[in-house]
């Protein structure tokens, strides 16, 4: 906490000290300060009654204050240094290493991923990498993962040499609790990339990725997971031709321990000094690919992505193995309108995914389809219709039928506006079709879900007033066999500027009706109140309060419980320069 | 004379008897494929020596066979532990008769194993026997226990899609969720836990699911599909004016259309656990049953004049313009 306190007082000074090397800039133009700092506290409140009822579970800390620091000073033409800190008091850790963590030592909390102290000085084509860095070298090598620890970024000419080492994870010792903590290895990473690159020509790269835990540094150790060693190599290529057209390609290599307390084993795949292989090692490799068209008014491209089964990566936690993958995307405008725009865009994709690629007895298929199509008619009228499916089937193995899931979703949006000089009017209606079928593998009978929502949303636009005013019903059910539930939401809204536009102000309020089967109904309140005050040039003020009230008709035990939360978040944000 | 083969007779049996240890042998139906996670709950070998019976040093052999017979693996016996039993009863594990570094491999079964840790999908036999070290001869009954193996796969959020737009007027009363169920079916009954988490401001959506309170955890069984109700007034999380991680990836048309909604951004995952609340996933490598996260964004138009393509359009379209 000593150290917290430190960290803080210094970053305060490191504030101060800023503003006034920004008032001095404007008489030294060689140095500029942009970006922003900032603090920000939430408070969350919920009482439940009747007392001791445990049927809702608070959603977010009680109080929270966040600090965000990221100027960039910019010294001459050629050296920048650009701050990244952002940082919480209190941990609130739920997935990953820290989950359950309340008290959390110094490493800890550099470390915690809920936290960046990032520092990037820059000399011409020279950027040292200080800190917690979130760095993506490519798609299949490491992108994902938040590293503490120091690295750098050259890149002389066309070449780029990158290299970074430090932690992703401080050892975190397993607690039964209450609350319990999983508990985690401290994990070592190291990333090396070499490549060249002509900006808008071609980019090739090879990279390498490692990450080790350390096997003493939990006491007790996590019950459920092992010590692992991972190590990656990839290779990556990008071309780009004429007309937007570009070619992506990336193969990878990944060597991967489960668990470093089973012996080391010679007969196994090793990549030594980087790895050393076990009995838990495995090796697989992983690929992807895309070709495509990319311009103003069309965008075509086709990706293929392939993960082998034993294929791990430290820098993606949670890469899905074992599947085969490609998409169709496009996106394009046609039908010119009088002013040389389009009156049509049409986004659609189409794909299919096969899991469980290593088993041929086992592969399940997974269809995917996309379609968003706006037309604006005139000046008036505009219509959008959207379309998405997706299949996923896979064999029964064990059971007497297989899976088989399909969902359909059909929208369709007319939205019409008219109006005068003084105010437009805006009328949207938005009604959806989904429809999901779930076919149960023992007795092959399937059962259909289906939805429909309606939502009519009334916007007036006062041209020359600073009120804007939006209303919306919604209608929504969703049924299957023994199960119906109706939700009705009524929504207002009001915006308005005040003091010369400088604060800006919106309320909400949403009654919701909801009723399950013939139970007798819920009923839901909302409030919320925002406001954006530009207290100054530099400074911004924000506020944002809301409220949450909640009664349960005799749907749940005890009959007509309830609940209420409340929120505030507000917060000032300062602008460095100009 | 017949007393004397009678005596010898008795003497025989009786020495037999001694030498005989009686076993169990437990294994559950489906165990995962990964061998490594084999551990308490999995494989299960009892050796009872009878009271009185002398100290004996042991070896278990294993045999893995395919269910039309072909041979998997085998014990090494050469490299095989030699193990120790007094007058008393020894519990033994996966990791105890199996040891990977122990045992032998064969074909297509052993390139599985070292590219993935797994062992091909299907139906095997494990029979295990005690052998006596050095000379490898049985001194116990071939037990013996069939079980499948099924690769099982995490389910896979389907619904919102990664990166899916949707308007705030529709969010605020029901979010849909839908994801496939773990394949193939397990014989026990899964549950799945939806879990979403806001992103905030200056997260990114990995940083926001390892270090966020989850704004909804909610246990399903039985069906992949959940209405969320999020009660939420959607805050403004994504502040991009004055973002200068905003500027070197967005054009200045694109962060103006940026700037002209409200944006909130959520991460949701499923994660699945067995019914002793147990994390399930087979060779899942965080063990927590976690599946590939997908995000999704709710906006709120928030234009003076609302013509020409939706808000969520716009975002898209500008997303996609982002500079990699």
């Amino acid at each position: 906490m000593k150290n917290k306190t430190i960290l803080i007082t210094t970053l305060a000074v490191m504030v101060c000290t800023d503003i006034v090397a920004q008032e001095t800039a404007t008489k030294k133009p060689p140095f500029s300060i942009s970006g922003t700092a900032g603090v920000s506290y939430e408070y969350y409140g919920l009482s439940k009654k009747p007392k001791g009822w445990t049927g809702f579970s608070p959603r977010k800390p009680w109080n929270q204050v966040r600090f965000n620091f990221s100027p960039q000073m910019q010294f001459g033409k050629n050296f920048s240094l650009p701050f990244n800190f952002n940082f919480a008091m209190k941990p609130t850790n739920y997935a990953g290493p820290y989950s359950g963590i309340t008290k959390q030592s110094f490493g800890q909390f550099i470390t915690n991923p809920m936290n960046s102290f990032g520092l990037n000085p820059k000399y011409k084509w020279a950027e040292l990498q200080l800190g917690t860095q979130y760095l993506n070298y490519s798609e299949l090598s490491t992108g994902d993962i938040g590293v503490f620890g120091a690295g750098f970024d050259l890149r002389p000419g066309t070449y780029s040499i990158k290299f970074f080492t430090g932690l992703s994870q401080q050892g975190v010792n397993f607690f039964t609790g209450p609350p319990a903590t999983n508990g985690a290895y401290k994990r070592s990473n190291w990333m090396f990339s070499l490549g060249k690159a002509k900006e808008e020509k071609y980019e090739v790269a090879i990279n390498f990725v490692k990450a080790k835990d350390d096997s003493t540094s939990a006491s007790p150790p996590p019950l459920l997971i092992k010590p692992q060693e991972g190590f990656t190599m990839s290779l990556v290529s990008k071309v780009f031709f004429n007309k937007g057209w570009y070619v992506k390609m990336e193969g990878a290599q990944s060597i991967y321990t489960k668990n470093l307390l089973l012996p080391l084993d010679v007969t196994k795949a090793s990549f030594k000094p980087f790895i050393e292989a076990h009995t838990s090692t495995v090796k697989d490799f992983a690929g992807d690919a895309a070709i495509g068209k990319k311009g103003k008014n069309l965008d075509i491209g086709l990706k293929l992505k392939y993960i082998g089964a034993g294929f791990q990566t430290p820098g993606y936690l949670f890469m899905l193995p074992d599947r085969f993958d490609y998409t169709l995307n496009t996106r394009f405008n046609a039908w010119k309108n009088k002013t040389g725009g389009y009156k049509m865009n049409v986004v659609a994709s189409a794909g299919q995914r096969v899991n469980n690629v290593s088993n041929t007895t086992l592969k399940a298929k997974q269809f995917i389809g996309n379609l968003n199509w706006f037309t604006q008619f005139n000046d008036h009228l505009s219509l959008n219709v959207s379309f998405n499916n997706f299949g996923f089937q896979a064999p029964g193995g064990i059971n007497p039928y297989g899976i088989k899931n399909v969902s359909n979703d059909f929208g369709v949006n007319p939205t019409y506006t008219w109006g005068n000089d003084k105010v437009i009017h805006l009328l949207s209606l938005n009604y959806n079709y989904s429809k999901y079928d779930e076919r149960d593998v023992i007795t092959g009978l399937v059962t259909s879900n289906n939805t429909h929502t309606a939502l009519l949303t009334y916007v007036p636009t006062f041209l020359t007033k600073d009120l804007s005013p939006d209303f919306s019903l919604m209608y929504f059910r969703n049924s299957m066999p023994g199960f119906t539930l109706k939700l009705i939401t009524f929504s207002a809204g009001l915006g308005w500027s005040a003091a010369k536009k400088k604060m800006n102000f919106r309320a909400q309020a949403q009654y919701n009706y909801s009723k399950t089967n013939s139970f007798s109904n819920n009923n839901n309140i909302i409030a919320s109140l925002n406001n954006d005050w530009k207290v100054s040039k530099k400074l911004t003020w924000t506020t944002f309060i809301s409220t949450n009230q909640f009664k349960y008709g005799n749907e749940i035990v005890p009959n007509n419980a309830r609940y209420l939360e409340s929120n505030i978040r507000t917060g000032f944000q300062y602008k460095f320069g100009k | 004379m017949k007393k004397i083969f009678l005596i010898a007779g008795i003497c025989f049996t009786s020495h037999v008897c001694l030498a005989q240890l009686t076993t169990t042998l437990v294994v559950v139906p489906q165990p995962p494929g990964t061998l490594i996670n084999w551990g308490t709950k999995e494989l299960t070998y009892i050796i009872s020596n009878q009271a009185g019976s002398v100290i004996r040093n042991f070896i278990v052999k294993a045999e893995l066979k395919e269910s039309n017979g072909t041979v998997v693996a085998t014990t090494n016996l050469a490299k095989a532990r030699v193990r120790t039993i007094g007058p008393a009863t020894l519990i033994l594990y996966a990791a105890d008769v199996i040891p990977l570094e122990v045992m032998v491999f064969t074909g297509r079964h052993k390139t599985s194993l070292e590219r993935t840790g797994k062992l091909p999908a299907g139906n095997y036999e494990l029979c295990l026997q005690l052998v006596t070290p050095i000379d490898f001869l049985p001194f116990s009954e071939v037990r013996c226990r069939n079980f499948t193996l099924a690769a099982f796969q995490l389910p896979i959020p389907m619904m919102p899609a990664n990166e899916q737009v949707l308007d705030a007027e529709k969010a605020q009363t029901s979010v849909m969720f839908r994801w496939t169920p773990v394949a193939p079916r397990p014989s026990e009954l899964v549950k799945y836990i939806v879990t979403v988490f806001e992103i905030l401001d200056r997260q990114t959506p990995m940083q926001a699911l390892r270090s966020n309170q989850p704004l909804l955890t909610k246990e399903i069984i039985g069906t992949t599909q959940y209405i969320w109700q999020p009660q939420l007034s959607f805050a403004k999380t994504k502040v991009w004016a004055d973002d200068i991680q905003a500027d070197s990836l967005y054009s200045k048309e694109d962060k103006a259309v940026m700037d002209s909604v409200d944006v909130t951004t959520f991460i949701w995952t499923i994660q699945t656990v067995d019914s002793r609340g147990v994390p399930f996933g087979d060779g899942n490598v965080n063990s927590d049953g976690i599946s590939e996260p997908n995000t999704f964004t709710v906006i709120r138009d928030r234009r003076k004049i609302k013509t020409g393509p939706p808000a969520t359009i716009l975002y898209l379209n500008s997303m996609k313009n982002r500079r990699n």
